[in-house]
């Protein structure tokens, strides 16, 4: 993309840019505040942008199962046998023998209308099964991120505060060993040891048959099955923002405005929770939003270990079937929750930080 | 570059009127920039030395390469054949005649470990490469250019970045072909975002400095500033990402063949996890068969991160202290 | 109350690296008795921020204090952590550098000045309800409105957060303030408003005030003594007319010597330096009336948030051969923009005319290209001038690359550094920026122009970034390229004393308007405009405590 020089910026490339360090635009009288863009226009910008994905997502979700080369139909009558009649039929099942045009207006209008076709496997609407399995996932994504950022944040700030200490060495290296391994082997290896040596937990499921989720016993029993795969989903997912917390905090940490903080008189608790820890936990804010969508996606595998029923365990099932309905299904559900909640983060982060209010 | 055409350019004017001797040595420069580099390659070198962790990890990573690479030689392709393992015990745990136990087909673990560090290892270093290439293209091409192209580049990174890899390499691998190549291409493809992002973020701070400025001003276009500023800035920090990255790419790699979108064919990690789950290794007390590939996995990933965390603080003074 | 003294003070930091220990400050005896001012003047690296950071123990570990900082005759080393807390901000505050990163950035600024009257309450602000009526009463008193008490730091102005730093600095009621350089950063207007004020408020309360800067000017404006410092060293100290006026080391009459008196026949023309640069012709060239780079009904506009803003309006200008113009004005008043399009960098409005030797500008990219060898642009900072990567030779090289001359390259290459007085030029070749000093990086900056050899050279601030005792070396350099080669300049500043010591005319830029341009010797002798006017008064006057005496 080298095209030939053009040194004149666009008239857009001024104020704008911010690219150029001296004024691309007019730099603005010193007496005169910077102002800031309104919140709604900040808003329809994050909500165009996740609109965007939205689009890319269900764009991708369509061509990806029915463009790429491989024709889903044969894969799956590769896969177990079929007489041509039968791969016929399959076909204009899934609408595989009208043009593509039609085929994806079919497809818009069901994702518009709740219907992403049926599973092969379950021979039930995918939408009833994603239904079906979408609280449990929820559950399980939404306990393992409050404890990862938690504790992540929490140990990461102490860290850096004392940086080089025994402490933040054990927590640093600690955080390390677990983001260097696989989510399923260490749930695997957790299933091993409290599921099958030492059969104080329940090995699989969310709560065992039988019981009613609702009464206290239910709700206890849930908690047991959630331990194993919340601390398997955590131990992999904190390390990440125990580090960014940490190198966040270590950079704050030598900003002039501490040093006016001590010249108050404060004491180093004080530098550190009034003044130190907010301002480093703004980047860090980014960086676990970003890293939201990972925890999630580490539900198909811990979901697929600890066979708990949620859409991971549904997408790993589609995975084996093949039962590819279901896997655009669940691949567009989750991609949606995904999205929704980094939309949810950038507004949260709106009121976290006034200086976004400047952007 | 620097041709010596006096005889065309003999009435040239003089740059400048000051007396030099137009038969001047002509040096290029290139001489001393090279002797520069090498000063400043000891430097890092000795830097990198004293750091004992990423030194562990270099050997760490020596010793898995060279097995991958000699495994043929060490333990003949023979001793992963199902038929003719007919006479060794199957599920045996560790011990001295099997030292990391055999599966449930009788093969030798540490065998399988062994062909299974090449797929591993080329999976996660070619994956590596390839999304470390569409990372450094995205990423300096959102941070140069202004515009609609910019941000319709930045716009799909942010795609990439809100979307996690996993799930988009789930579904590029489910409906390609099976096989090692897919997987590489699946991870590559899908892992690029976070690189492109930190390229885009570097590529922006050196564009706010007033050498790129300058380089307008002396007449420079996009090709000169791209490749002479823009790339020499971004590459050693593309370069210190490579090395975390392929831990990652390994990582992955595992958790497909797990899922089982790898290819079963071949040894590797992920495969011989995905054999012990689809047994119940793990909750029928066969603990070898979970535990080896594993650790495997998180020795060569912690290496790789060792040796990338070391290269990142070579390259950023800044972060030496932490 | 407090006073503060430093007796035989040395400031050592331990360092385990190979460097060894590094003395910041040695040997430093300084009185400020109740009620005094002092300021203090170091280039970077002189230890006078060391020094002044001593005061409230607030160094880093690693640093050790040698002699005795004493506070109302207790040496602070005797103090206890908690002790030393009470003192810091009840007895002795410091007015940071506001317009930089001072303020929290995420906390809104009354609340911080409210922070420092919880912790130091001293039996009056003992309820939320009093510290807010003492913090509106503060923001009043450094003539802030009250609304302002909600605002986060980046919805100020740099005057204005500094004016905040003053107001959380006199919360307390102290018994010194100890300004660490208050206005750098700040328009010569604006600085005027924050000296006039902080002097004010701190004579009408008998508070002691210790003023550090690099700026000589600034601080005999507002200081009764002055000290030198550098290298750690003390330079010279006495009343500060007498060191300003009368100095007696070299070091100090170079650092004087750098703000010239606007209206001092001495430094017309003649930028004071121990190194000039050398006149080689016998006939030096001079102004002609041939002109080179024209501007007419020059208009340039912004598409921005509040609709579209004209940074330049309806300028006429024009630079002869051999001639140096100053564009005078405060940041924002569009004097960027307009050297950025006088060199075809920066769109412009239709009907605006520039024009080159009598030909229009072009605009294909490749005419623009060739054009730059004829105009050339120097830009504020040196040191982010140079890719920190790439050697001298490299640097200097990358226009001629650029626009493709090949021939006699690295004869060039010398001669362009030679011009501009790096030498001997071949010792630098290999130097990669970080091993020059600030002044050889602007040479190398200016050589890398000058190997295209232009016939215009545009400086953006050329001088502002310097060390003071550099300035004159460059700015004689400048005139230096006129009087030898013919070159015309057209130098973009802040500074009225550089047009006086260089410039043959100068235009007064404000809010995109020239609103007076001639000849330097008329302007500045007998301004018309209100704005000249305004702007003259403003500069800082060496001694006298102009500002304090006379506001």
């Amino acid at each position: 993309m080298t095209t030939p020089t053009h040194d004149l910026p666009t008239p857009a490339g001024g104020p704008e840019s911010g690219g150029s360090g001296i004024s691309g635009g007019p730099s603005r009288d010193m007496d005169e505040p910077p102002k800031g863009a309104s919140f709604v226009s900040y808003l329809l910008r994050k909500l165009g942008g996740a609109l965007t994905s939205m689009i890319l997502v269900i764009v991708l979700g369509f061509f990806a199962f029915r463009m790429l080369p491989g024709d889903p139909v044969l894969k799956i009558a590769k896969e177990r046998p079929m007489s041509p009649a039968q791969i016929a039929e399959l076909r204009s099942q899934y609408g595989l023998d009208k043009p593509v045009i039609v085929q994806f207006w079919d497809y818009l209008v069901g994702i518009f209308t709740g219907d992403f076709g049926e599973s092969y496997v379950y021979r039930k609407p995918v939408a009833a099964l994603i239904g079906e399995y979408l609280g449990p996932t929820l559950l399980l994504t939404a306990a393992a991120a409050v404890i990862a950022i938690g504790l992540g944040l929490w140990l990461g700030q102490l860290s850096a505060w004392r940086r080089n200490s025994l402490f933040d060495k054990i927590a640093s290296s600690t955080s390390l060993v677990f983001w260097s391994v696989p989510t399923f082997w260490l749930g695997l290896i957790l299933l091993m040891i409290f599921g099958g040596t030492l059969q104080w937990l329940p090995t699989g499921g969310m709560i065992t048959p039988g019981l009613d989720p609702w009464s206290f016993a239910g709700i206890v029993d849930i908690i047991k099955h959630l331990i194993l795969p919340v601390i398997t989903m955590v131990a992999v997912v904190y390390a990440q923002f125990l580090m960014v917390m940490r190198a966040s905090l270590i950079e704050e940490m030598s900003e002039d405005y501490l040093t006016t903080a001590r010249a108050k008189g404060l004491t180093e608790d004080e530098v550190r929770k009034k003044h130190a820890v907010p301002n480093a936990l703004l980047p860090t804010v980014t960086v676990v939003f970003m890293h939201i969508g990972g925890l999630i996606a580490g539900a198909v595998t811990v979901e697929a270990v600890f066979s708990w029923p949620g859409l991971g365990k549904l997408t790993f099932e589609a995975i084996s079937g093949p039962d590819l309905p279901l896997l655009q299904g669940t691949f567009v559900v989750f991609s949606a929750i995904i999205i929704v909640m980094n939309l949810a983060a950038d507004i949260v982060y709106r009121f976290l930080d006034p200086r976004v209010r400047r952007a | 570059m620097s041709k010596n055409d006096t005889t065309a350019e003999a009435n040239a004017p003089e740059p400048t009127p000051s007396t030099t001797s137009a038969n001047a040595p002509v040096i290029d420069g290139a001489k001393l920039v090279r002797e520069r580099r090498l000063t400043n390659a000891k430097k890092n070198w000795s830097l990198f030395r004293s750091d004992i962790p990423a030194m562990v990890g270099a050997i760490v990573l020596v010793f898995f390469v060279l097995i991958a690479i000699f495994a043929p030689l060490i333990a003949p392709a023979s001793m992963l054949d199902v038929t003719k393992q007919l006479d060794v015990p199957r599920y045996a745990p560790p011990s001295l005649a099997h030292p990391l136990g055999t599966d449930d087909l009788g093969r030798e673990l540490w065998v399988r470990i062994l062909w299974g560090a090449r797929v591993s290892i080329l999976v996660g270093v070619a994956a590596t490469v390839m999304s470390m290439v569409i990372g450094t293209v995205m990423g300096l091409a959102a941070g140069h250019f202004s515009g609609l192209f910019g941000a319709i580049v930045m716009r799909i990174i942010d795609f990439f970045i809100v979307l996690p890899s996993l799930l988009l390499a789930i579904v590029l691998s489910s409906v390609l072909e099976r096989g090692v190549f897919t997987i590489v291409i699946a991870i590559g493809l899908t892992s690029w975002a976070s690189t492109a992002r930190i390229v885009r973020s570097q590529t922006l701070s050196v564009e706010s400095r007033l050498y790129i400025e300058r380089a307008r001003i002396l007449g420079a276009g996009h090709r000169h500033i791209l490749f002479k500023h823009m790339l020499p800035a971004v590459m050693p920090l593309v370069l210190a990402n490579t090395t975390l990255t392929v831990g990652s790419a390994i990582i992955a790699e595992s958790t497909l063949s797990f899922l089982g979108l790898g290819d079963t064919s071949k040894e590797s990690w992920g495969t011989i996890l995905k054999n012990s789950m689809d047994i119940s290794a793990a909750t029928s007390g066969y603990w070898w068969y979970v535990l080896t590939p594993g650790i495997a996995i998180l020795l060569v990933v912690l290496a790789f991160t060792m040796v990338g965390r070391a290269f990142e603080a070579i390259i950023n003074p800044a972060l030496r202290s932490r | 109350m407090t006073d503060l003294s430093f007796d035989k003070v040395s400031i050592t930091y331990r360092s385990a690296s190979a460097r060894g220990d590094v003395t910041a400050v040695s040997d430093i005896s300084l009185d400020l008795p109740t009620g005094a001012t002092l300021g203090i003047a170091g280039e970077s690296g002189s230890g006078k921020s060391t020094l002044i950071m001593s005061v409230l123990r607030l160094l880093p570990k690693s640093a050790q204090i040698d002699g005795q900082v004493s506070l109302g005759g207790k040496d602070i080393r005797d103090l206890s952590f908690g002790q030393i807390r009470a003192v810091r901000w009840a007895q002795a505050s410091i007015v940071f550098q506001g317009a930089l990163h001072s303020l929290n950035p995420v906390r809104e600024v009354g609340g911080q000045i409210v922070e420092a009257l919880e912790h130091h309450a001293k039996g009056t602000w003992t309820t939320p309800a009093k510290r807010r009526d003492r913090m509106f009463e503060l923001l009043e008193e450094v003539d802030l409105d009250p609304s302002k008490a909600v605002a986060y730091p980046h919805e100020l102005s740099g005057g204005q957060k500094q004016r905040i730093m003053i107001a959380m600095a006199l919360a307390c009621e102290p018994d010194i303030i100890i300004a660490d350089e208050p206005t750098t950063a700040l328009d010569v207007i604006v600085q005027k408003q924050i000296l006039v004020g902080l002097a004010k408020l701190v004579a009408e309360r008998g508070i002691s005030l210790l003023m550090i800067s690099h700026d000589l000017a600034v601080l005999s404006a507002v200081c009764e003594n002055l000290a030198i410092m550098r290298y750690g060293r003390l330079v010279e100290y006495g009343p500060s007319d007498q060191v300003c006026l009368s100095p007696q080391e070299d070091y100090t009459k170079q650092l004087a010597g750098a703000f010239p008196q606007i209206g001092d026949a001495e430094s017309r023309m003649n930028p004071r330096t121990l190194k000039p640069a050398e006149v080689r012709r016998a006939e030096p060239f001079t102004m002609t009336d041939e002109v080179v780079l024209e501007a007419k009904n020059l208009n340039v506009s912004f598409d921005t948030r509040q609709g579209r803003e004209r940074a330049v309006r309806d300028v006429d200008l024009a630079l002869h051969k051999a001639e140096i113009l100053a564009v005078v004005g405060q940041s924002g008043s569009g004097k960027t923009t307009l050297a950025r399009s006088l060199l075809g960098l920066q769109e412009v409005d239709s009907g605006s005319q520039m024009e080159f030797a009598g030909k229009a500008l072009p605009k294909k990219a490749k005419a623009l290209r060739t054009f730059r060898r004829q105009v050339q642009m120097i830009l504020q900072d040196p040191s982010g001038s140079l890719n920190p990567k790439r050697s001298v030779y490299e640097a200097v090289v990358e226009g001629l690359r650029v626009q493709k001359i090949t021939d006699n390259e690295y004869a060039r290459v010398i001669g362009a550094l030679e011009a501009a007085e790096l030498t001997p030029a071949a010792d630098y070749l290999e130097s990669i920026p970080q091993e020059l000093s600030g002044g050889q990086r602007q040479r190398v900056v200016i050589a890398g122009a000058l190997a295209l050899d232009p016939q215009v050279l545009i400086a953006d601030e050329p001088v502002a970034s310097l060390d003071a005792s550099v300035r004159g070396e460059i700015l004689s350099l400048f005139l230096a390229l006129k009087k030898n080669l013919g070159m015309s300049a057209l130098i973009i500043t802040h500074d009225l004393g550089l047009a006086w010591n260089i410039a043959d005319t100068v235009a007064v830029m404000k809010k995109g308007e020239i609103v007076e341009y001639g000849d330097v010797d008329t302007v500045l002798a007998n301004p018309q405009h209100a704005y000249t006017q305004e702007l003259l008064a403003a500069v800082p006057r060496l001694g006298s405590q102009s500002l304090v005496k006379h506001a």
